[in-house]
C-alpha cells in the first residue's frame, strides 16, 4: 500500500483520537471552571481541599492514573469503561491545570467592576458568571490553547484501554506491514494538522469573541 | 587633521532619505553639539559613525581611515566610539561595576584584577564609585547615566557619543549634566552630543549645527541661528518668539 | 480488603527489582533534564540567526516537536527504525525522543523570555563591539535563563513524570515495575495507588528543588 492508503487507514482512528480529545477537554473545562469559581467564590474551609485537589493531580504521570482508573477501580468494585476512564484521568488532570490558568486570569479581572457589581446588588454567583468568567476566558486563551495542545498530545494513551484511535491503527499496520517509519511519520503528521486545525479553531472563535481592549490583542 | 569627517553621507531606508547629503568635521577635543527637530536624523547620523546603521553612500572617515570598506574591522572602530545611549541601556543582570568590567574583561582581555581597577577609577571619577555593587534598577536616571559614561569611558575611546543625553531625564538635571559635559571636555574628552533640549546646548556650546530632513542647514552660535539666521523655521527652533507665531 | 499482606509480602519481595525501576527513572529524567536544556539552549541559539533559512528550519523544528505526541516519536524510533535494520535499545530510545522534545519546549521557553528583552541593551553591546557570539554567552543568555527559570523546572517536573510513557517502549523503569508488581497479584489498585504516590512524593522534591532555584537566581530589576 502507498503513502495515502496508509494515511487513510490511520484515518480511521481520526474519529476516535478526536473524541478523546474532545471529552477530556470538555471535561477539563467543566472542573476546572467549577474550581476556579469555587476558589473563587471564597469558601474558606473548600480551598484547601481546592487545593490539594490541583496538587495532586498536577503531580501524578498521565498514564498512572489512567491504569489506577482503568485497571485499579474495578479491584474495589467499581467498573469504569474506556472513555470515562479516560475523562477520570486525562480530563481531571487538565482540569487542574486550567483551574490555574484560569485562576490567573480571574485576579486579572479589575477590582473596581466587581466592586460595580456588587453594588448594582447582583450576587456572587451572578458576579462571577457575567462579570468575571467572560473575562477571564478572554484572558485564559493561550492556557487554555497549551492545555487542550497537551491534551490531544496525551491523547494516544487511550491505546492502552482499549479504544482504537489513530496510535492504535499505527500499532496494528506496523505489526502487519512492518513498515514503522512510514506509518509512524504519517501518524506524526497526522497529528500536527489536527493540532494546527485546534489552533486555527481556537484563534476563530478568539476573534469572533474579542473585546478590544480587553486580552491578547 | 579631524577626528571624524564625514562627507557627503546619504543614508535611506527603503524609499526614505533619512540623511541626504550630510558634511560634518569633528576635532580632536572638541564638545560639538548637533541640533535638530524630531525625525531629522540625528540619532541615524550617530550610528552611520559606528555602522550601527549601514550608510547608503558617502564617506566617513574616523582617524584618516575610512570606515566603510569591506575590510575594515566593525568591533574595533566600535570599541574606539564610546556610545552613551538615551535610556542609557545598562545591563540590568550585571551590577554597576560589572556593567563597566564587562567590556574590559571580554574585549581587552583584562584580568578580573586588572578591569576592575580601571572601572572602579572610572567609576569614581563619575563620583558613582560608591554604588558599584548596585543593579541598575536600584539607581537614578542621572545616576545610570554616569555609569553609562563610566562603561564608555572605561574602554578609552578616541570620541564619547550621547544620543538625547537629556531626554530621560528629570529637566532638573539638565545643569547638572551641562557641569558634567563641561568637565569632561575640560579634562580632554572629545565629545559629540545629539540633542533638541535647547538648555543644554546653551550650557555647553557656543556653536551648534542645525540638522533638518536630513542636511544641515546651519552651524552657528545659538544667538545667531535664534535671531539672524534668514529662515524662520531654524530660528522658530532656536527660540525666537517672534518667528514661532 | 482482603489481599493487604499478600500485597505487602509481593511488595517487599520485589522490592529490589522496584528500586532498581525508580532509580532508573531518577536516572532517565535527570539526563533527558540536562540534555533537553543543553540541546534547547543550542536551538535557541540558532533561532537568532542572521540566515533566513536557519530561522525557518527552528521555527519548524520547534512547531513540529511542540505539536505531535512524544509517544509517537518514540514509537517511530523503536518500532520503525527496525524497518532500516536499526535497533536502538529502549533507553537510547528514550533518551534521544525526550531529548528532542524536551529542547523544543525549553527554546520555546526561552524565545519568549528574550521577546521580554529590552532591545536597547543589545544596541549598546553592539555599539561596545561586543560580536554576536559573545552578546549572547554575556548579555541575552544570563537575562534570559534567569528569566526562564519558573518554565526550565516546570519542565523538569513535567520530565519525571513523562518518564512513565518509556514503559509502553519497554523500558523498565519504575512504572514497568509496578506493572509486574501489579500482575503478580492482581492488586492493581493498590499497585497503581502506590505508583501515584510515589510520583507524587518526587514531585513534592523537585518542587521544593525548583523553589530554591528560582531564590538563588532572582536578580533586582529582572523580571520577577
Amino acid at each position: 500500500m502507498n503513502f495515502f492508503e496508509i494515511v487513510a487507514q490511520l484515518a480511521q482512528g481520526l474519529v476516535s483520537t478526536v473524541v478523546v480529545t474532545l471529552v477530556c477537554s470538555g471535561t477539563g473545562m467543566g472542573v476546572g471552571l467549577t474550581v476556579a469559581g469555587l476558589r473563587r467564590m471564597g469558601y474558606a474551609h473548600l480551598v484547601p481541599l481546592l487545593d490539594g485537589f490541583t496538587y495532586i493531580f498536577r503531580g501524578v504521570p498521565v498514564l498512572v492514573l489512567l491504569f489506577l482508573v482503568y485497571f485499579g477501580l474495578p479491584s474495589v468494585g467499581i467498573k469504569v469503561g474506556p472513555l470515562l476512564a479516560m475523562a477520570l484521568s486525562l480530563g481531571l488532570i487538565a482540569g487542574a491545570y486550567l483551574a490555574e490558568v484560569f485562576r490567573g486570569a480571574l485576579d486579572s479581572v479589575e477590582a473596581s467592576e466587581i466592586l460595580a457589581a456588587e453594588a448594582m446588588g447582583m450576587s456572587r454567583l451572578q458576579i462571577l458568571t457575567s462579570i468575571e468568567f467572560p473575562q477571564m476566558l478572554r484572558l485564559a486563551v493561550p492556557g487554555m490553547i497549551n492545555e487542550f495542545t497537551s491534551i490531544l498530545k496525551y491523547s494516544p494513551f487511550a491505546y492502552t484501554v482499549g479504544i482504537a484511535e489513530i496510535t492504535k491503527q499505527a500499532m496494528t499496520l506496523t505489526a502487519t506491514t512492518l513498515r514503522g517509519i512510514e506509518i509512524y511519520i504519517a501518524v506524526g503528521v497526522l497529528y500536527f494538522l489536527i493540532y494546527r486545525i485546534l489552533l486555527a479553531g481556537v484563534h476563530f472563535l478568539e476573534k469572533r469573541y474579542q473585546v478590544p481592549g480587553l486580552g491578547t490583542t | 587633521m579631524a577626528l571624524i569627517q564625514i562627507r557627503n553621507l546619504v543614508k535611506k531606508f527603503g524609499t526614505h532619505t533619512v540623511l541626504d547629503g550630510v558634511n560634518f568635521d569633528l576635532q580632536k577635543g572638541e564638545m560639538k553639539v548637533v541640533m535638530g527637530p524630531s525625525g531629522c536624523g540625528k540619532s541615524t547620523l550617530l550610528r552611520c559613525i559606528n555602522r550601527l546603521v549601514e550608510p547608503t553612500s558617502g564617506t566617513i572617515l574616523v582617524r584618516d581611515q575610512d570606515i566603510m570598506g569591506p575590510e575594515v574591522d566593525v568591533r574595533a572602530l566600535r570599541q574606539s566610539i564610546g556610545f552613551v545611549f538615551q535610556q542609557f541601556a545598562l545591563y540590568r543582570h550585571l551590577t554597576v561595576l560589572g556593567n563597566v568590567v564587562l567590556g574590559l574583561r571580554k574585549l581587552r582581555g583584562m584580568s578580573r584584577a586588572e578591569a576592575e581597577a580601571q572601572a572602579l577609577f572610572q567609576l569614581n571619577h563619575l563620583e558613582m564609585a560608591d554604588h558599584r555593587d548596585k543593579y541598575p534598577s536600584q539607581i537614578s536616571g542621572g545616576q545610570k547615566q554616569r555609569v553609562a559614561i563610566a562603561r564608555a569611558l572605561a574602554m578609552d575611546p578616541a570620541v564619547v557619543v550621547f544620543d538625547e543625553p537629556t531626554s530621560a531625564l528629570d529637566p532638573v538635571m539638565v545643569r547638572e549634566v551641562a557641569e558634567l559635559f563641561n568637565r569632561l571636555n575640560q579634562e580632554g574628552v572629545t565629545l559629540l552630543c545629539v540633542t533638541h533640549d535647547l538648555a543644554l546646548a546653551s550650557q555647553i556650546a557656543k556653536r551648534v549645527i542645525f540638522l533638518d530632513q536630513g542636511v544641515i542647514r546651519a552651524d552657528d552660535t545659538l544667538e545667531n541661528l535664534a535671531k539672524h539666521h534668514p529662515n524662520a523655521q531654524v530660528r522658530a527652533f532656536f527660540g525666537d518668539k517672534e518667528a514661532q507665531s | 480488603m482482603n489481599g493487604w499482606s499478600g500485597f505487602q509480602r509481593d511488595l517487599l519481595e520485589q522490592m529490589p527489582l522496584i528500586l532498581a525501576g525508580l532509580r532508573q527513572t531518577l536516572q532517565l529524567t535527570v539526563i533527558i533534564s540536562v540534555t533537553g536544556l543543553l540541546f534547547g539552549l543550542v536551538v535557541f541559539y540558532f533561532s537568532n540567526s542572521p540566515y533566513r533559512w536557519v530561522r525557518s528550519l527552528i521555527q519548524g523544528y520547534i512547531s513540529f516537536f511542540i505539536g505531535t505526541p512524544l509517544i509517537v516519536l518514540l514509537f517511530l524510533m523503536y518500532y520503525g527504525l527496525p524497518q532500516w535494520g536499526l535497533k536502538l535499545s529502549p533507553f537510547l530510545v528514550a533518551v534521544i525522543g525526550f531529548t528532542m522534545n524536551v529542547a523544543a519546549y525549553n527554546a520555546a521557553y526561552l524565545t519568549t523570555a528574550r521577546n521580554g528583552l529590552d532591545p536597547s541593551e543589545i544596541e549598546s553591546a553592539r555599539a561596545q563591539g561586543f560580536g554576536r557570539g559573545q552578546i549572547f554567552r554575556w548579555i541575552t543568555l544570563p537575562q534570559v535563563l534567569r528569566l526562564s527559570v519558573p518554565a526550565l523546572t516546570n519542565q523538569c517536573i513535567g520530565n519525571l513524570k513523562d518518564s512513565s510513557v518509556a514503559f509502553l517502549i519497554q523500558y523498565t523503569e519504575f512504572f514497568a515495575r509496578i506493572q509486574e508488581l501489579a500482575a503478580t497479584n492482581f492488586q492493581f489498585f493498590k499497585a497503581y495507588l502506590l505508583a501515584a504516590v510515589v510520583y507524587l512524593g518526587l514531585v513534592s522534591i523537585l518542587v521544593l528543588m525548583a523553589r530554591q532555584v528560582e531564590k538563588w537566581t532572582r536578580l533586582p530589576g529582572l523580571g520577577r
